[in-house]
């Protein structure tokens, strides 16, 4: 493990360490924050018996698919819009007005249009997640087109490049560590928008627990919705990290 | 027929003035050099015949048609190489050709014998960020020399080099141009660079820019046998060559020292 690894983990020791002793002192009252033990026990009743409708693997596992479909959505549509509003000034032309008037929407003011449309099942849910998600995917995908170096660009055009060959070998490689960074940023908007989306009319999925727990006023399950949260985000988002290095081998500027 | 020819080409930026009365004809296989204080107008007149700009006034053609658009007819070596970082050295130079739509036989024929022209046999699964800025470099000129241009258009090619690595490419394209004339267009700011690798040589002004003399290096290279030196430290030191050189500067100079204020 490098040194920065220990660093961060005798900081997780050391927070725990408060954590329990805080609690265990009474100097942070239990009905207010959870002691290690209350957490332990909430995890562990969700874990094997359940708790709202569901263990923490469904919900987990229901949450994770909401989000990835979000997601999904929000970048089969996102990345080529990016990369045709920065190839093309016409299409930038014709749709900044409108994403300069949605964009300042917070994704969560979506809720109510997406229910009335969808009702409250899933599917108003990964729309609102596709919402949140969509912009970071277009603005970065369209500045990583608009920045490339104009020799890269007038080399493939010098080589005869044909257009759809030009796009999809020259613009969308050049663009890549920009397009990643706006799926990174793409893929922490759908996490923040599933907990809210969740607090509405959900039957199973992490922000159902946190919702529930709230009303039960139960602290220790809280955490664990919260926790899980984190752990969910963490996970996905090094999975992204790692296609993105793959991806980006040849991208010395990435490396470090 | 002229391979390429400026015809009373001027080039305006707004209100600004950048090229005044350019008239340059480069003959078949004649590797003709520009060289010229920077802001002059060099890189503009190589661009003009990429295709990547459009003279305000005048014509430039290259074999007899006026240029629209760039094309793989006119290969271009940036100064800054403007390789594909994606891609490997093989598929950098393969793109051009598999535009052209060639069967695979053909372009890996091709390529080999590219790779072999610029040493890079050993390099062609490497990708550009493992090579270093000569390396890269001759992937550059790979690339642009595969496509068998009538025209092969280079801007500052060893400009961003060291040195050493700098000479070592210098005698390289020596080497290749004798080997596989073509007609060339070379842009440089280094006198030496340009007698040394010129048939001829264009010396442009500033403000607006115009060619101001052009001088023949052909003849005297030759009735001078400068090609039996093969190092381009001995061919500098040859009589016939410096007093080229000191001919230059002075003309450039005199340009400097009209412009100091
Ligand atoms: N696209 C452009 N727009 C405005 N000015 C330009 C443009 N391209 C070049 N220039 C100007 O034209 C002049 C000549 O430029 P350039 O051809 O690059 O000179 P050189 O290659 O000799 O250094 C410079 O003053 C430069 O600033
Ligand atoms: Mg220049």
């Amino acid at each position: 493990m490098s040194r920065r690894s220990w660093i961060g983990l005798a900081t997780m020791i050391a927070l725990i360490g408060i954590w329990f002793l805080t609690t265990a002192t009474g100097l942070v009252s239990t009905m207010r924050f959870p002691s290690p033990r209350d957490f332990w026990s909430a995890l562990h009743q969700i874990a094997t018996r359940g708790y709202a409708n569901g263990t923490l693997l469904a919900h987990s596992l229901h949450s994770l698919k909401l989000v990835l479909m979000g997601f999904a959505t929000a970048v089969v549509t996102g990345v080529p819009l990016g990369l045709w509003m920065g190839w093309s000034r016409k299409a930038e032309a014709a749709i900044n007005p409108v994403f300069l008037i949605i964009r300042p929407i917070p994704p969560l003011a979506w809720i109510p249009l997406a229910i009335l449309w969808l009702g409250l099942g899933d599917a108003a849910k990964v729309m609102v997640i596709w919402f949140a998600a969509f912009v970071p995917s277009v603005i970065n995908t369209f500045a990583g087109v608009r920045t490339i170096e104009r020799p890269i660009l007038e080399a493939s055009r010098m080589l005869g490049t044909p257009r759809l060959r030009q796009i999809v070998e020259v613009v969308m490689p050049a663009a890549l560590p920009m397009i990643f960074t706006g799926l990174r940023l793409s893929l922490q908007a759908s996490w923040t928008t599933l907990v809210a989306a969740e607090l509405v009319g959900a039957l199973l999925g992490i922000g159902f627990v946190l919702n529930v727990a709230q009303q039960d006023i139960y602290p220790g399950m809280i955490l664990v919705g919260m926790a899980t949260v984190g752990v969910l985000g963490w996970v996905t988002t090094r999975a992204l990290g790692m296609v993105e290095r793959r991806a980006l081998a040849w991208n010395v500027a990435a490396r470090d | 027929m002229g391979s390429i020819r400026f015809d009373n080409v001027s080039m305006r930026f707004g209100t600004f003035n950048a090229l005044e009365g350019i008239n340059l004809e480069i003959g078949e296989k004649e590797f003709v050099a520009i060289v010229g204080p920077s802001g002059c107008g060099k890189t503009t007149c190589m661009r003009m015949v990429a295709g990547f700009e459009h003279p305000t006034g005048g014509t430039v053609s290259v074999n007899g048609a006026r240029v629209v658009a760039p094309g793989p007819d006119r290969a271009v070596v940036f100064q800054q190489f403007a390789l594909f970082p994606w891609k490997s050295v093989r598929e950098n130079i393969d793109l051009g050709l598999r535009n052209k739509n060639l069967p695979k036989s053909e372009r890996e024929d091709r390529i080999a014998r590219a790779l072999k022209l610029m040493n890079l046999e050993s390099h062609a699964d490497n990708f550009p960020h493992q090579l270093s800025g000569g390396m890269q470099q001759r992937v550059a000129i790979a690339r642009a020399y595969v496509l068998d241009p009538s025209v092969l258009l280079m801007d500052e090619p060893f400009g961003a080099l060291d040195a050493q690595t700098r000479v070592v490419m210098q005698e390289e394209l020596v080497r290749i141009s004798r080997v596989n004339p073509r007609t060339v267009l070379f842009i440089t700011h280094a006198v030496e660079e340009a007698v040394y690798l010129a048939d001829r040589v264009a010396i442009m002004t500033r403000r607006p820019g115009r060619i101001k003399e052009v001088l023949d290096i052909k003849s005297i290279r030759e009735a001078e046998q400068w090609d039996k030196h093969s190092r381009i430290e001995d061919v500098m030191d040859i009589e016939s060559f410096v007093h080229l050189r000191t001919q230059i500067w002075k003309s450039l100079r005199e340009e400097k020292g009209s412009d100091a204020v």
